[in-house]
C-alpha cells in the first residue's frame, strides 16, 4: 500500500450475486481496479449490467459476495454493519437519481444531518452546512423544503448533503437522470468545479455527454469492466 | 441526547395530527385513573370528616334478629342500671330509640324523629339557644326539649331566630313539651348522605320512657363511653355481661365499623374504575405501537436515507425510542392535568358540598401515576417499533415506494 500512497479505491475480485429463490443473479463477477485520489471517473454500461451493485458496494451500503475492497487504507470487507455506517459517515458522500431528501425537513436541516449523526454541536452543525449550500449555489434556499425547491436544486441539496463530512470520495449514481438537460448540465458544471478543487468523484451514467466530462471512463457490460481508459478515448 | 429529543419533537409536531390521534387514548386512560384517584382522596377525607362530627365515642348494642326468644331477649330498664355500673367507662346508658313522630307547632306539623336523650349529649352540634338537657330534666323527667336547626326551621319557618322559640310549646300527639334549647348546624350534613340518626327533637330519655315505653321493651341501648376509653373492650365486655344475664344473643354497632364499611366501598369501586383505566391504558398502549409500526413503514425511506447518511442501528433505535417517549410523555401529562381537573371538580362540586372536607389534590400520586405509565407504555409498546426501524437494511428502505 506504500508503494500506492494516492490510492483511495482499491478493489480486487469483486463478486456480488443476489439470492432471490430459486434463481441466482450474478451481478458482478470479479471487478478489479484502483482509483487515485482526486480522480473524475465515470462509470457507464447498459441497463442491469450492474453499475448500481457496484455503487452500492463502493458506498458500502451492501457488501460484496467474495473479493477485497479497500477504502482509504482500510478493508471494508471484513467490517460489521455499524462500522460501515462509521465509514458511510465520515468517508463517504452518496448522490442518488432521487436525491432522497428528508421531505418534511428544510434544506439546511437536511444537509446538517450527517454532523447530527457524528455528534456535532448544533451552532456548528449549521455553520457548517449553510457554508456547502452556499458552495453548491443555494445558500440563499436554506430554510425551504424540498417540496419547495426545483430538481436541480433539490439535488444541490443532495450534493450539499454528500459533502458535508468532507468525504475521500463522492459517489453519485445517475445523478442527472431526473433532471433536464439544462439543469443537468448545471450539476455536471458544478462537479467539475468540485474536481477541479480536488475531489474523488465517481459518477455513474447512461449520458455519454456526461462521461466525457469525466476523466476516465469504466464501462460495464454483465458484471464485468469492458474497458478502463481515458475519457476521450476511442468506444 | 438533547439534540435527539428536538428531533424527534420536530419529527412529532410536523406529523402532528398523527401524533395527537395517537396520544387520546393514552389521555383518556391516565385522565381516568388519576381523577378517580383524586375523587378517592376526597371520599376518605369526607367519610373521616363526617364520623368527626358525630360522638365517635357512643355505640349501640340491641338483641340479635335472629334468635327464637325474643322476649328473654328483650332489653329492660333494669339492664341500663347494669350496664352503668358493670362495665368501666361508661359515662351514660340510655334506651336506644329510633323514631319518627308528628310534631305539631302552631299551624306547623311536621314528621321528624324523635327521642330520649340523657344530660350526656350524643351530638356533637353546637348550642345556638337556650341551654342544652341537664342532668335535672332527666332526674325529674321534665316536659322539656331541644330541637335541632332541621326541626327549627320546618316547625318555625318563620322564626326571627333560634332565640325566638326558646319558651315556646310544641305538640306530640297530646303532649306539650317546652323548647328549652336549639342547636345549630353541624359541620357535616350528615342528613344528606342518610346518615344522621340524631334526634329532631330530644326529650330526656326517662320523660320518653315514662310516656311512650313504660312497661315495654326497648329496640336497643346506646351507651356514651368517657373520653379516651377503648370503645371495642366496652362492646365486648357489654355483650357478654348481656348474654350472661338474658342468655340470649346481642350485635352491637358504632361509627368507626360504618365508616370502615363506606370506606371499605369506596375502595372496591375505585379498584374497578381503577381496573377499567388499566385496560383502556393496554389499549392505548397498543395504540401507540401500531401507529408507530405504521410510522416505521410510512417512513422507510426516510429510515433508508438515515442510515445511507451514516446513522447507527443505535441512532435509529434511539430516535424511535425518544418519539414514542415524547408520545407517551405528552398523552400521561395531558391525562394527568386532566384526570386531576376532573376529580378536584368531582370533590369540590359533590363530595365537599356533602362533607363540607374539602380533599387536598394528591399531585404525589397523580405525578407518580402520570410517570410510571409514560414509562411503562414506552418500554412496553414503544422499543418494537424502534427495533423493526433500526433492523431496516439501507438499500432495501431505499428502494422503498
Ligand atoms: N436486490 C436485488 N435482488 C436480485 N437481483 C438484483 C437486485 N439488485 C439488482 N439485481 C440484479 O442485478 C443486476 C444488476 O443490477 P444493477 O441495478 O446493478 O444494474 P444497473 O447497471 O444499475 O442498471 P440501470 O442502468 O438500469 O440502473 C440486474 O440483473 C438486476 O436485476
Ligand atoms: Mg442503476
Amino acid at each position: 500500500m506504500n508503494d500506492r500512497p494516492n490510492v483511495v479505491i482499491d478493489v480486487a475480485g469483486l463478486t456480488k450475486t443476489y439470492a432471490s429463490g430459486e434463481l441466482q443473479v450474478q451481478a458482478l463477477r470479479g471487478l478489479t481496479f484502483s482509483i487515485d485520489r482526486g480522480e473524475y471517473v465515470a462509470i457507464m454500461g447498459p441497463s442491469g449490467s450492474g453499475k448500481s451493485t457496484l455503487m452500492n458496494v463502493l458506498g458500502c451500503l451492501d457488501r460484496a459476495t467474495t473479493g477485497t475492497y479497500k477504502l482509504d487504507g482500510i478493508d471494508v470487507s471484513q467490517l460489521d454493519d455499524n462500522q460501515l455506517a462509521e465509514i458511510r459517515l465520515k468517508k463517504l458522500g452518496f448522490v442518488f437519481q432521487g436525491f432522497n431528501l428528508l421531505a418534511r425537513t428544510d434544506a439546511l436541516r437536511n444537509v446538517t444531518l450527517p454532523l447530527f449523526y457524528a455528534g456535532m454541536p448544533a451552532k456548528e452543525r449549521e455553520r457548517r452546512a449553510l457554508e456547502r449550500l452556499t458552495e453548491v449555489g443555494i445558500g440563499e434556499r436554506a430554510r425551504h423544503k424540498p417540496t419547495e425547491l426545483s430538481g436541480g436544486e433539490q439535488q444541490r441539496v443532495a450534493i450539499a448533503r454528500a459533502l458535508v463530512n468532507d468525504p475521500a470520495v463522492l459517489l453519485a449514481d445517475e445523478p442527472t437522470g431526473n433532471l433536464d438537460s439544462k439543469t443537468s448540465s448545471e450539476i455536471l458544471a458544478l462537479f467539475d468545479r468540485l474536481s477541479a478543487g480536488g475531489r474523488t468523484i465517481i459518477v455513474v451514467t447512461h449520458d455519454e455527454g456526461v462521461a466525457k466530462r469525466s476523466r476516465r471512463i469504466l464501462r460495464m457490460l454483465d458484471g464485468v469492466i469492458m474497458s478502463d481508459a481515458p475519457a476521450g478515448a476511442p468506444v | 441526547m438533547l439534540a435527539y429529543f428536538v428531533e424527534a419533537f420536530r419529527v412529532l409536531l410536523a406529523n402532528r395530527t398523527r401524533s395527537i390521534l395517537t396520544v387520546i387514548g393514552l389521555v383518556v386512560g391516565v385522565a381516568t385513573i388519576v381523577s378517580v384517584q383524586v375523587a378517592a382522596q376526597g371520599m376518605a377525607g369526607a367519610v373521616s370528616g363526617i364520623f368527626k362530627g358525630t360522638n365517635a365515642n357512643t355505640f349501640f348494642i340491641f338483641p340479635k334478629s335472629t334468635q327464637g326468644n325474643s322476649v328473654r331477649a328483650a332489653l329492660k330498664l333494669s339492664d341500663l342500671a347494669l350496664v352503668q355500673q358493670s362495665v368501666p367507662g361508661v359515662a351514660s346508658v340510655i334506651p336506644f330509640t329510633p323514631r319518627q313522630s308528628i310534631v305539631d307547632a302552631g299551624h306547623q306539623r311536621v314528621r321528624l324523629r324523635f327521642g330520649g336523650e340523657s344530660d350526656k349529649r350524643f351530638s356533637t352540634a353546637p348550642l345556638a339557644a337556650g341551654r342544652t338537657l341537664d342532668s335535672e330534666d332527666v332526674a325529674r323527667a321534665a316536659p322539656v326539649c331541644v330541637i335541632s336547626d332541621n326541626a327549627l326551621t320546618r316547625l318555625f319557618p318563620n322564626a326571627a331566630s333560634p332565640d325566638s322559640v326558646i319558651g315556646t310549646s310544641i305538640y306530640v300527639g297530646s303532649r306539650r313539651y317546652v323548647i328549652v334549647g336549639v342547636l345549630g348546624k353541624t359541620k357535616i350534613d350528615t342528613a344528606a348522605l342518610g346518615l344522621d340518626i340524631s334526634n329532631d327533637v330530644a326529650i330526656p330519655w326517662t320523660t320518653f320512657y315514662n310516656n311512650y315505653q313504660r312497661g315495654s321493651s326497648f329496640f336497643g341501648i346506646s351507651v356514651l363511653a368517657d373520653q379516651g376509653a377503648d370503645l371495642k373492650t366496652m362492646e365486648n365486655r357489654t355483650q357478654a355481661l348481656l348474654t350472661q344475664t338474658h342468655g340470649a344473643q346481642y350485635q352491637y354497632f358504632d361509627f368507626g365499623f360504618f365508616a370502615q364499611t363506606i370506606n371499605g366501598f369506596f375502595a372496591i369501586v375505585g379498584l374497578i374504575v381503577g381496573a377499567v383505566g388499566a385496560i383502556s391504558l393496554v389499549v392505548a398502549g397498543i395504540g401507540i405501537m401500531n401507529i408507530m409500526l405504521v410510522s416505521v413503514t410510512e417512513r422507510t425511506r426516510e429510515i433508508g436515507i438515515r442510515k445511507a447518511i451514516g446513522a447507527r442501528r443505535s441512532q435509529v433505535l434511539l430516535q424511535f425510542f425518544i418519539e414514542s417517549l415524547l408520545l407517551s410523555a405528552f398523552g400521561c401529562i395531558t391525562g394527568m392535568l386532566l384526570g386531576v381537573g376532573l376529580g378536584a371538580i368531582v370533590d369540590r362540586g359533590f363530595i365537599a358540598r356533602i362533607s363540607g372536607v374539602t380533599g387536598s389534590i394528591p399531585w404525589l400520586e397523580a405525578i407518580v401515576i402520570a410517570v410510571g405509565f409514560a414509562t411503562i407504555v414506552t418500554l412496553v409498546f414503544g422499543t418494537y417499533p424502534a427495533y423493526r426501524a433500526a433492523r431496516l437494511d439501507p438499500i432495501e428502505a431505499l428502494r422503498y415506494e
